[in-house]
């Protein structure tokens, strides 16, 4: 009777472990000794305090792991195998399982888990690594393939350097980048870079000033310019042009210029128009014109999707976006109002901030104050300004605020002084409910202005915060308020308390709850970052968590994210408003396995943050 | 006793088949009796049986393949799977061959029904058999049983596809459309059973046997008298 089970063996062959193992003889001696259990949903299969002896395999159906203390840990359905880890335990079980859905069961003798376990590495294996091991496996194998976003800078170096010493004329130079027909000339000295000269830089600092040709190169090329590795990726080459404004960027590789990448080079590339967007922003002298330009952005969007940016290549390059209307906006405002009577600064708030921001996100933001301030005299500029600003970045697809944290708002138009006291009383008199509707003022990036104020108002917080153990733990219980959706699972996905949903919310229930948790441990830390990547390394120097957790979390952040904006691609593309709204059976087998993983992984972490930082619940 | 007139007390049937007849193998089959035809449906030992054969027509067809697994409502022991294949008399239909998928060059060399008739009942004595459609299984095996010992071969058999006419059973007043199909994979996809492929008679037989279980747990039979499952 060997192959009359073959459909039995085929089925567990499609799955790992088995799938490793598929062609080993001894797994069909194996099959002989399966026992095949039908349950009913609802009845157990290992209930709480009994001995297993037994590996399953779920045929079909789904069924539910519990902890001791009733809490759901994971949902497994098809394919899916359980048992394992009260096997390797001797029988002992610490978790229980029970049938969600009627269920076939295939039962393997414990002896077979055992030999397979000792004799073959491809079965233990997996068995020992863990979730974690097994997303970031597939993470690196999904961007395997070369796009922009993950090719190295120099794969996209045509030729060499075109370089002049620092000590030749203009002319020479002019000559040079006329015969070599390029727009910018790399200046050295002792072959080390120490400067840049473009064609626009021939046109404004010598022609447009009427200097003389004999006037030596260094005198007029911008100095020390702004580079990038060689090995980095070609998409920190696009952000950094972005967020520089400028379309040459000189490419260094052990300290020597080795190339130059110019917008030229990316032209060919989908993602060009997000380089040009904010050079667009700032050459806008109305309001309306602005206004078209926000038209653009769900198609720079969906270009920067299609160019496999990742996801914080994705949320930088929205940021700095966005960044750009606010800015431009406040120089059309200053126009209009004249020069501000104090030093003032603007204020992004949340992702923003953490340059996290997505398309289609309201806006958070508000205004730190000179001391000098004085609202009799200042009150009305500051009150027209921000209003200005904030009315007309709603007409630019940056909704008001539903919370009304916004600059608009006169409550947060406050002077220096004033933000250090309403900073002080949130960290030394917690108050968890009040700090659920401030914990976005954590995230404070200073954007126009005099930004030594937000630096100032941020020192201040990080000194305060990691001091004060009732606030971390405060925020702490806040941050697991929100928790991942552990039970989504096919067609239907327990939204909030217990109601019963189609679709679950990527934002509110993977990425905010990931970014409250990282924000906990960055203020602990005094990290001065604010990008949840960012603060996730630092968080992973200073060894705060368990070795290992932080990068877990990087790449659950990753996957979440990868699928909310994949998820608003398709939005954007069949003409809807994207939202971050997602509906389980849209998503690949791909998506959904690896998504149960990083929502597994922040869980993990939440009841990580309880331990580290306890406080009267 | 034949197939048209089955016998009301199948305990007394027995005893009184085991008398009279000739063959060893029959003796030992029904010597062992019908264990547990008195006790609930949770305590009884099960056996799920499936056939091929070369069509439909037990008085001009014969059985190609068998297949069975013995099983209990919690679990269905793949250790105890047997599984037969049988060279016919008469030659293959093609019709036959595409729905069982079993060709003339596999039973050329597979042994007579009655080479092993024997150890079919040896598998299923003193339990209860569990098939799917006992109108094809019944005449099948007692034609087998007439031609090899010359004697009818009967024993109770639990229909599934009996037992879900019976769940699925609507007065013609509420009946819309068509009535729900009775055919194993039909069956087995009203409990959300995995689908299989069809047609092997011993994946039949395992087949059977999980729609039973599955029966079971929805009707809550398992305290159920077994002779209310018999189908006659």
């Amino acid at each position: 009777m060997d192959v009359e089970l073959s459909e039995i063996l085929d089925t567990l062959c499609e799955y790992a472990p088995f799938s490793d193992l598929k062609d080993e003889p001894i797994l069909q001696d194996m099959v002989k000794d399966i026992e095949i259990q039908y349950v009913r949903a609802g009845e157990w299969v290992i209930a709480p305090e009994a001995r297993n002896d037994t590996l399953f395999f779920i045929r079909s159906g789904a069924i539910e792991n519990k902890s001791k203390s009733d809490k759901l840990l994971r949902r497994m359905h098809e394919g899916d195998i359980f048992g394992s880890s009260s096997l390797l335990r001797g029988g002992r079980s610490s978790q229980t399982m029970r049938a969600l859905e009627d269920s076939l069961l295939y039962r393997i003798p414990a002896r077979w888990f055992i030999q397979f376990y000792s004799e073959f590495d491809a079965f233990s294996d997996f068995f020992e690594l863990s979730r974690e091991v097994r997303l970031k496996t597939a993470m690196d194998n999904q961007s395997s393939d070369l796009s922009l976003m993950t090719c190295p800078v120099h794969s996209l170096l045509r030729r060499p350097p075109i370089t002049a010493s620092h000590t030749v004329d203009i002319k020479t130079a002019a000559n040079i980048m006329a015969n070599e027909r390029v727009s910018s000339l790399l200046i050295t000295e002792d072959d080390a870079l120490v400067g840049i000269l473009t064609d626009r830089d021939l046109r404004n600092r010598v022609v447009a000033q009427g200097l003389p040709l004999d006037v030596r190169v260094d005198m007029i090329m911008t100095q020390n310019p702004i580079t990038i590795d060689a090995g980095d990726f070609a998409a920190e080459a696009v952000l950094k042009m972005m967020a520089t404004n400028i379309h040459h960027l000189p490419v260094i590789k052990n300290d020597r210029p080795v190339g130059v990448i110019s917008t030229g080079d990316l032209v060919q590339r989908e993602s060009h128009g997000s380089v040009y967007v904010i050079s667009d922003i700032y050459k806008q002298e109305d309001v309306e014109g602005l206004v078209a330009i926000s038209k653009k952005m769900s198609h720079i969007f969906t270009q920067l999707v299609n160019a496999d940016a990742n996801t914080q290549m994705i949320g930088n390059a929205m940021s700095h976006i966005g960044v750009a209307f606010v800015k431009r906006l406040i120089q059309l405002a200053e126009r209009q109002l004249g020069p501000a009577p104090i030093p003032y600064c603007f204020l992004a708030l949340g992702s923003q901030a953490r340059e996290e921001q997505i398309i289609s996100t309201d806006q958070d933001n508000a205004l730190i104050l000179h001391d000098r301030y004085d609202p009799a005299l200042h009150g009305d500029y500051f009150r027209e300004l921000s209003d200005f600003v904030c009315d007309n970045l709603d007409r630019c697809g940056y909704p008001l605020c539903t919370g009304d944290i916004m600059a608009k708002n006169p409550k947060w138009r406050l002077s220096l002084s004033d933000w250090k006291r309403t900073f002080g009383e949130w960290i030394e008199k917690p108050k968890a409910e009040a700090l659920l509707h401030v914990s976005i003022f954590f995230d404070l990036r200073g954007i126009y202005g005099d930004k030594t104020l937000a630096r100032q108002l941020n020192s201040h917080i990080r000194q305060l915060a990691k001091t004060h153990k009732g606030f971390l733990s405060a925020l702490a219980r806040n941050a697991n308020q929100r928790t991942p959706p552990l039970g989504f699972f096919r067609q239907f996905v327990l939204d909030g308390e217990g109601k019963q949903s189609r679709t679950f919310n990527l934002k509110s229930r993977g990425i905010a709850p990931i970014a409250d948790l990282v924000r906990v441990h960055a203020l602990a830390l005094g990290s001065n970052k604010l990008n949840t990547f960012e603060r996730l390394e630092d968080i992973e120097e200073a060894g705060v968590m368990p070795d290992g957790r932080a990068r877990d979390l990087i790449l659950a952040l990753e996957m979440i994210g990868m699928v909310r904006i994949k998820n608003q691609k398709t939005q954007v593309e069949a003409g809807e408003e994207p939202n971050n709204k997602v509906d389980p059976e849209t998503l690949s087998e791909f998506e959904k396995r690896h998504l149960r993983d990083a929502f597994n992984i922040v869980s993990r972490q939440q009841e990580f943050l309880k331990y580290r930082y306890p406080g009267k619940g | 006793m034949t197939l048209d007139n089955l016998p009301e007390n199948w305990q007394q049937a027995y005893q009184e088949m085991a008398n009279n007849t000739q063959s060893d193998a029959l003796k030992r089959f029904y010597q062992a009796g019908v264990k547990g035809l008195d006790c609930p449906l949770e305590e009884a030992p099960l056996v799920a049986l499936d056939i091929e054969t070369t069509g439909l027509d037990s008085d001009e067809n014969e059985i190609v393949s068998i297949g069975l697994v013995s099983f209990s409502l919690q679990a269905i022991k793949l250790r105890s799977a047997q599984y037969w294949l049988a060279k016919p008399h008469s030659a293959l239909t093609a019709e036959s061959v595409t729905i069982h998928e079993i060709t003339h060059s596999e039973i050329q060399d597979a042994p007579r029904l009655s080479s092993f008739l024997d150890e079919v009942l040896d598998a299923i004595a003193g339990k209860i058999v569990v098939v799917h459609c006992a109108a094809i299984e019944r005449p099948f095996l007692y034609r087998a049983a007439m031609k090899h010992y010359g004697e009818p071969l009967l024993f109770p058999m639990i229909d599934t596809m009996a037992l879900e006419a019976n769940i699925t059973y609507k007065p013609w007043w509420k009946r819309f459309g068509r009535q729900p199909s009775l055919r194993l994979d039909a069956c087995r996809q009203r409990y959300h059973l995995p689908r299989y492929r069809a047609h092997q008679a011993l994946m039949d037989a395992v087949s059977c046997a999980e729609l039973f279980q599955a029966q079971v747990a929805h009707q809550h039979l398992n305290k159920q008298d077994l002779t209310k499952l018999y189908c006659y």
